[in-house]
């Protein structure tokens, strides 16, 4: 019987500008730095996911939108050059990534069973959008792990916000069970901002650290808020507060990975570890980790797996 | 020189990849008619304006000479993928980013190799026969920050920057009408406005654009934004609106019809 299992999940914001700040080969655009405080906290979380090893990384990304249900990369091998629509002047990438198909189509079967619309994406010239470069970079930019890509529904903007999480609830726990009869390792990546309030105008030098701060001190108050809860592992209370803070703070945890992620983990009362938190064009981002193999809550065994706990409600 | 021909055209890739869907086949043909009115008004140049172009800070401008790729678009992946090959007026694109801040608009030129090209750009390109070395465009991104009013400065920006150098301008707006789509698979053939609500709303818009009535036009779309869900505010009419100087005799509807649900009209003014 397959026994699969996560690892951990990282809450692990996607902006471009970390990428840009830390000159890698793959990237065109050369910077003098920035935003320290987010790079070094992925450096941190690196370390982590380097020790976890495991076979396969999750990503939920906000920046690729559809509309008729919830997609999955699908094509065993995808590169290309990856050019930001926002910030075309900080990010054009040139990427290569292995998908697990086999762990996607079992995702997108699950997700069907559980009454989502999914679909799997097999076009080879696809694409690839830069929240999931983004994300996938600063995690592991040794790119030596296989991945799997997900799409964002946009049901939380189309329809409410309540409606969207519960979608992303089903699909989180789908994923759990994709993970379990495929028997891997996992890591999770909820590729997402917190506060999303940001300047409107660009600095003239990007990277130009005196001209970074919160858009908002509402903003800001709302992320302290809500990471303090995440670090004393209030998961209950994080997901009460969640439609308000997504409200209020206009976070981009609204686009659904958050809770995806948390409802293939099952919602653990777990610490979590803060890695780090900086603003980025304003937004806040916060770089965090809940390990579940050191809570011993790693292992999906299938007495446990058709558990049903939500906290979206 | 002045504003020769000004259009509304749809931007769905399903006009393009499922032209054997009658309902879209049909969308498709009336956009190629309106191309060929546009290539019989000879502008030298096109003004396209794309609510799937998205910007969030600044006001890009397409700026490279020529964006050569292959598409495949987000949503419908599955129906293949649009080559695209877009030739670009730059010295007009450089003339709109210097006269954006006349707006007290922040504005930006855009000049990347493999720049992401929005769907809706390319499937007006394609189906009008536009953007090539004859009929170069200026592509001006969505803020999705910036109110009809704006967006309409902008259109009248555009103009008067192609008229100071005397050209000969075609102005489109890429956008769909009502926005609700299916949020579940549905078999193309019978593919239907999602309710009769919206439909009713686009047609009332419709009748308006036809009749000239600019002033009940205004009065009007705020609520069809709101109560149909207008892709974007309806803010490409906005854009063909300030390209036209707020005024036009009327128009001829080369084709209404559902895109999945949402509504999609190839409307041509009458100046």
């Amino acid at each position: 019987m397959a026994r699969g299992e996560i690892v951990a999940g990282f809450l692990a914001p996607h902006p471009p500008h970390l990428v840009y700040g830390e000159n890698p080969p793959q990237n065109a655009p050369k910077s003098q730095g920035g935003w320290e405080q987010l790079r070094w906290a992925y450096e941190r979380a690196r370390a982590e996911l380097e020790a976890m090893k495991p076979d396969v990384l999750l990503v939920h990304s906000p920046h690729w939108i559809t509309s008729v249900g919830h997609h999955f990369l699908g094509v065993r091998q995808l590169s290309g050059k990856s050019v930001d629509p926002i910030f075309p002047n900080l990010f054009r990438y040139d990427f290569s990534l292995e998908v697990d198909v086999e762990l996607a189509e079992a995702c997108c079967e699950e997700g069907r069973k559980a009454g989502l619309v999914t679909k799997m994406m097999r076009n080879p010239n696809f694409r690839v959008d830069y929240g999931t470069i983004t994300t996938l970079h600063m995690i592991r930019p040794q790119w030596d792990i296989p991945v799997v890509g997900l799409s964002a529904n946009n049901t939380p903007y189309y329809l409410n916000t309540k409606e969207g999480l519960t979608e992303m609830d089903v699909l989180g726990k789908a994923t759990r069970e994709a993970i379990r009869k495929t028997g891997r390792r996992a890591v999770l990546l909820a590729s997402n901002t917190l506060s999303h309030w940001h300047f409107h105008e660009e600095p003239t030098i990007p990277e130009d650290m005196s001209k970074e701060h919160p858009q908002t001190m509402a903003g800001y108050q709302w992320d302290m808020r809500m990471i303090e809860l995440m670090r004393k592992g209030k998961t209950r209370e994080v997901f009460k507060l969640l439609p308000q803070f997504i409200e209020e703070a206009f976070a981009e945890v609204k686009s659904g990975a958050f809770t995806w992620m948390h409802a293939a983990m099952q919602y653990p009362e777990i610490a979590a570890e803060l890695y780090g938190y900086g603003t980025v064009i304003g937004t806040g981002n916060a770089v965090m980790g809940w390990d579940l193999r050191k809570a011993g809550l790693s292992l999906i065994d299938e007495a446990h797996a058709q558990e049903r706990t939500s906290l979206v409600d | 020189m002045s504003v020769v021909s000004a259009f509304l055209v749809p931007g769905s890739s399903l006009l393009k990849l499922k032209t054997e869907v009658l309902g879209w086949g049909r969308l498709a043909a009336a956009m190629q008619r309106a191309g060929r009115a546009l290539e019989a008004s000879q502008p030298d140049v096109v003004l396209l304006y794309s609510t799937q172009w998205f910007a969030v800070l600044d006001q890009q401008w397409l700026t490279r000479k020529r964006s050569e790729g292959i598409h495949v678009d987000e949503n419908w992946h599955e129906f293949g993928q649009l080559p695209y090959d877009i030739h670009s007026d730059t010295e007009l694109a450089h003339a709109c980013v210097a006269a954006s801040p006349r707006l007290g608009v922040h504005a930006r030129g855009v000049n990347y190799e493999n720049f992401p090209i929005d769907t809706g750009t390319i499937v007006a390109c394609s189906l009008l026969g536009i953007g090539n070395a004859a009929r170069p465009l200026v592509v001006a991104s969505n803020n999705l920050y910036h109110d009809p009013l704006t967006t309409e400065k902008l259109g009248a920006l555009a103009v008067a920057c192609a008229k100071e150098q005397g050209k000969r301008i075609a102005v489109v707006g890429v956008g769909g009408l009502s926005g609700s789509m299916f949020r579940t698979e549905i078999d193309p053939r019978n593919d239907r406005l999602a309710s009769n609500d919206d439909d009713k709303w686009n047609q009332r818009i419709l009748q308006l654009i036809e009749s000239g009535d600019v002033g009940q036009l205004r009065r009007s779309l705020p609520e069809f934004a709101k109560e149909a869900r207008a892709d974007m505010g309806f803010k490409q009419f906005y854009w063909v609106l300030g390209a036209l100087g707020g005024r036009f005799a009327g128009a001829r509807i080369h084709g209404y019809g559902p895109v999945y649900g949402s509504g999609a009209a190839v409307v041509e003014f009458t100046l």
